[in-house]
């Protein structure tokens, strides 16, 4: 089962992307580096680098910049309404991006919000600054934000609390964070950091949409405007290697910075709680004024701009097969990666380092990648005329979904797995029960919460896959961001907007109800 | 002089009551161990002392000052110029021995120069100097006990709270370190509250042992007194 498990990873993610590599230096028929020659030479993919990279700091910064202290505030504080105010921060993770970016644009519309309330020159203004480099920035950094937020929540509530208490008889909260809580999740924060990069550089949604050129669509153009594969791996590996670079040096640094990465890190058992005193309300207040705007905005110009049911029963006559199709597939590959997910965390739990480390890495690397670069490498791969059975159906898709956020769902089954006490597990060793059936027997049952969450992870993340789906999925297998997508270019606004709501609600509504119930049973247990 | 008092203190969590009515005082330059079983509410006697939790009901006063009282707390942890050495030692993993020293002075507003000196001086009295620059992962039980008890030290606090700092360690080592505890109490003369469910650690260490068991104090008195009256 353990090597049925890695092999599918390794299939999935890892053997597209070293194809791909292989083809990019032998595009010439031998060794070489013909493929980037004229990649390099030409001055426009420099521009768009350096476009890339400067969209993917300022991103980061700002996702940093608002991440840290909302991971602190939610995850540590008495804020009121703390768990309404993670749900509806983290909303944007769940949902692609542009959908941010679609909003936004219908505000600075000539009949939107900004022009009614402020008139023309303002919606002017308004969409001058979101068409380009800020915007941009501002709908990645309000997509990317909660990766940080919850990350640095997870980690601080994993210090242990006789740490922070030890400081408290010396100092007060602020030195005591400043000083020995937030060096502890250094890592955690460096992780959320690395992949807000990432993830920014490999965004080929937004960009096109707020007519920003970046690098990564490059590669997605080359292939779907021009066909031409080898110029579309040789654009795709740059992004890959400077992946692979970026972990690597987040690697390196969290392990000369020690302390707990990121999620799955051991919780402590007592969590201090910060007391805000005088500042509560307030704090409260903004922190709750900002959510709305950044991340309820949006939306509530996309409700508007939709308009009654009529313009939501006419959106789902025009995509409703793309909306049951991509809700079909999260379904699969939710249960596939909740599977291969609990698998894997199990063999990171019993080989810390090694092969467990090996295998964490690895599914990270795959999750950072950009879509585009595994959609190439997946194509390379698989379009064969032998490979049809995968390359003509959905299960190209699947692979794809595998590869991508294996990472996610390791790591929600890693933190179920840490709770279940070491003495289960070793009682079934000892009583001469295998590997796979302590996993299923034992394992599974305890951690089944984890399970449940993971597969709800893996769905969600299927459903809102843009840059890989767009890339590989076969004729007449488009899901409903994808579908989008293409309809927004010539689409009418109010079924865009009807659309993009139709899809939070797909998204939304499941995470909810598998909210309550799993926090239900978890008061009767 | 009276240094520390609890008055009628009862702290519960949840359902479980940790103390009840616990009334002591502990005077300047005492040496008070506090003995008893686990689970008796020892721990939660320095918790009250330190400021880390409040009592339900009753009062805590530090040199006549009301501490906190009734659930609140009106004197913050950090001000209250008490030491405190945690049964797993809480020493910051992520700072060097000079740094979990160098934290509480900063955060005292402790000017550089000066702040150097009294670590160099403590780090003296420990026997620490070549291990400033190590972090405490690369010390030996012994060693961080060591760091641990500088760290408190080094704020110069009116009185050193100890909750069972040596009881993982073997008794050799345990042996020598309480002896070296009792050195140091006499060369700088700080109040001492320790707390132990060991009878020999307990004689000892004190001038004073206060027995407790199951959130209450049941007998207080010299190590001879409490030895007479078993």
């Amino acid at each position: 089962m353990l090597g049925s498990a890695v092999l599918l990873l390794v299939v999935a993610g890892l053997l597209p992307v070293a194809v791909m590599v292989a083809r990019s230096l032998t595009a010439a028929g031998h060794l070489g580096f013909e493929a980037y020659r004229g990649l390099l030479a030409s001055p426009r993919q420099w521009l768009l680098v350096w476009n890339s990279l400067t969209l993917a700091t300022l991103t980061t910064l700002g996702a940093v910049a608002l991440g840290l202290p909302a991971g602190i505030l939610v995850g540590r504080t008495d804020l009121g309404g703390r768990r309404a105010l993670t749900a509806l921060l983290a909303m944007p993770l769940l949902l692609p991006p542009y959908l941010t970016a679609v909003g936004w644009m219908a505000a600075g519309s000539q009949t939107g919000p900004v022009a009614r309330l402020l008139g023309q020159g303002a919606a002017e203004g308004f969409s001058r600054f979101l068409f380009g480099l800020p915007g941009c920035v501002l709908v990645l950094t309000t997509a990317f934000m909660p990766l940080v937020m919850l990350l640095v929540a997870a980690a601080l509530r994993g210090v242990p609390s006789r740490l922070e208490e030890a400081g408290l008889l010396v100092a007060p909260w602020p030195t005591v964070l400043r000083r020995v809580s937030l060096p502890l999740v250094a890592p955690g924060i460096l992780l959320g950091a690395a992949l807000v990069f990432l993830l920014a550089l490999g965004e080929v949604s937004v960009p096109p949409s707020l007519r920003f050129p970046v690098f990564a669509v490059e590669s997605l153009s080359q292939f779907s405007a021009f066909y031409d594969l080898t110029a579309a791996t040789a654009a795709a590996m740059p992004l890959a290697a400077l992946t692979a670079a970026v972990l690597g040096l987040e690697a390196l640094a969290a392990r000369r910075a020690g302390g707990a990465r990121g999620v799955g890190v051991a919780a402590s058992g007592n969590v201090l709680t910060i007391p805000l005193g005088k500042l509560r309300r307030p704090a409260t207040a903004a922190v709750w004024a900002v959510a709305v705007l950044l991340v309820g905005g949006p939306l509530m110009i996309l409700i508007s701009q939709a308009g009654g049911p009529a313009t939501y029963l006419e959106a789902l006559h025009s995509a409703g097969d793309s909306l049951w199709r991509g809700v079909a597939l999260a379904v699969v590959g939710g249960a596939l990666l909740a599977g291969l997910g609990f698998v894997l965390a199990m063999l990171v739990r019993e080989r810390p380092g090694g092969a467990g480390t090996a295998v964490d890495a690895a599914a990270l690397f795959l999750f950072a990648v950009p879509g585009t670069v595994m959609g190439v490498g997946l194509i390379v791969l698989w379009n064969r005329p032998w490979a049809n059975i995968v390359y003509a159906t959905p299960l190209i898709l699947l692979l794809g979904y595998l590869a991508r956020y294996t990472a996610v769902t390791l790591r929600l089954n890693r933190a179920a797995l840490e709770l279940v006490p070491e003495g289960q597990i070793e009682a079934a060793r000892v009583a001469g029960i295998g590997w796979g059936r302590r996993l299923v027997w034992v394992a599974a049952p305890a951690a089944w919460r984890g399970i449940a969450a993971a597969f709800l992870a893996g769905a969600v993340f299927c459903l809102r896959d843009v840059g890989m789906t767009l890339l590989v999925h076969p004729p007449g297998w488009d899901t409903l961001p994808v579908r989008i997508m293409t309809l927004a270019a010539n689409g009418a606004p109010r079924l865009i907007a009807a659309l993009c709501m139709i899809l939070v609600a797909v998204t939304v509504a499941p995470v909810v109800v598998l909210s309550i119930i799993l926090g239900r049973r978890a008061v009767v247990r | 002089m009276k240094l520390l008092e609890l008055d009628s203190v009862r702290l519960a969590y949840g359902e479980r009551v940790a103390v009840d009515g616990v009334s002591l005082t502990v005077n300047e330059g005492e040496r008070t161990v506090i003995l008893g079983p686990s689970g008796c509410g020892k721990t939660t006697i320095l918790r009250l002392l330190a400021g880390l939790a409040a009592p339900d009901r009753g009062r805590v006063l530090i040199s006549g000052q009301l501490a906190s009282a009734d659930g609140r707390i009106l004197i913050e942890p950090e001000r209250r110029g008490l030491g405190m050495v945690f049964q797993d030692l809480a020493l910051w993993p992520h700072l060097s021995v000079i740094g979990n020293l160098d934290l509480g002075l900063r955060a005292r507003g402790v000017p550089r120069t000066e702040r150097k000196r009294r670590i160099h001086e403590m780090l003296e009295l420990v026997e620490l100097t070549e291990l400033a620059a190590a972090r405490p992962g690369e010390l030996s039980g012994g060693q961080q006990q060591r760091v641990a008890l500088a760290r408190a030290l080094v704020l110069e606090p009116r009185a050193l709270l100890m909750d069972e700092p040596l009881s993982s360690l073997d008794p050799e080592l345990n042996r020598r370190l309480r002896e070296e505890i009792l050195a140091l109490q006499a060369r700088l003369g700080f109040t001492l509250v320790y707390v132990t469910h060991d009878r020999e650690e307990a004689s000892g260490l004190a001038t004073r042992i206060v027995i407790m068991n199951r959130g209450q104090v049941v007998r207080d008195g010299s190590p001879e007194d409490v030895s007479a009256a078993r």
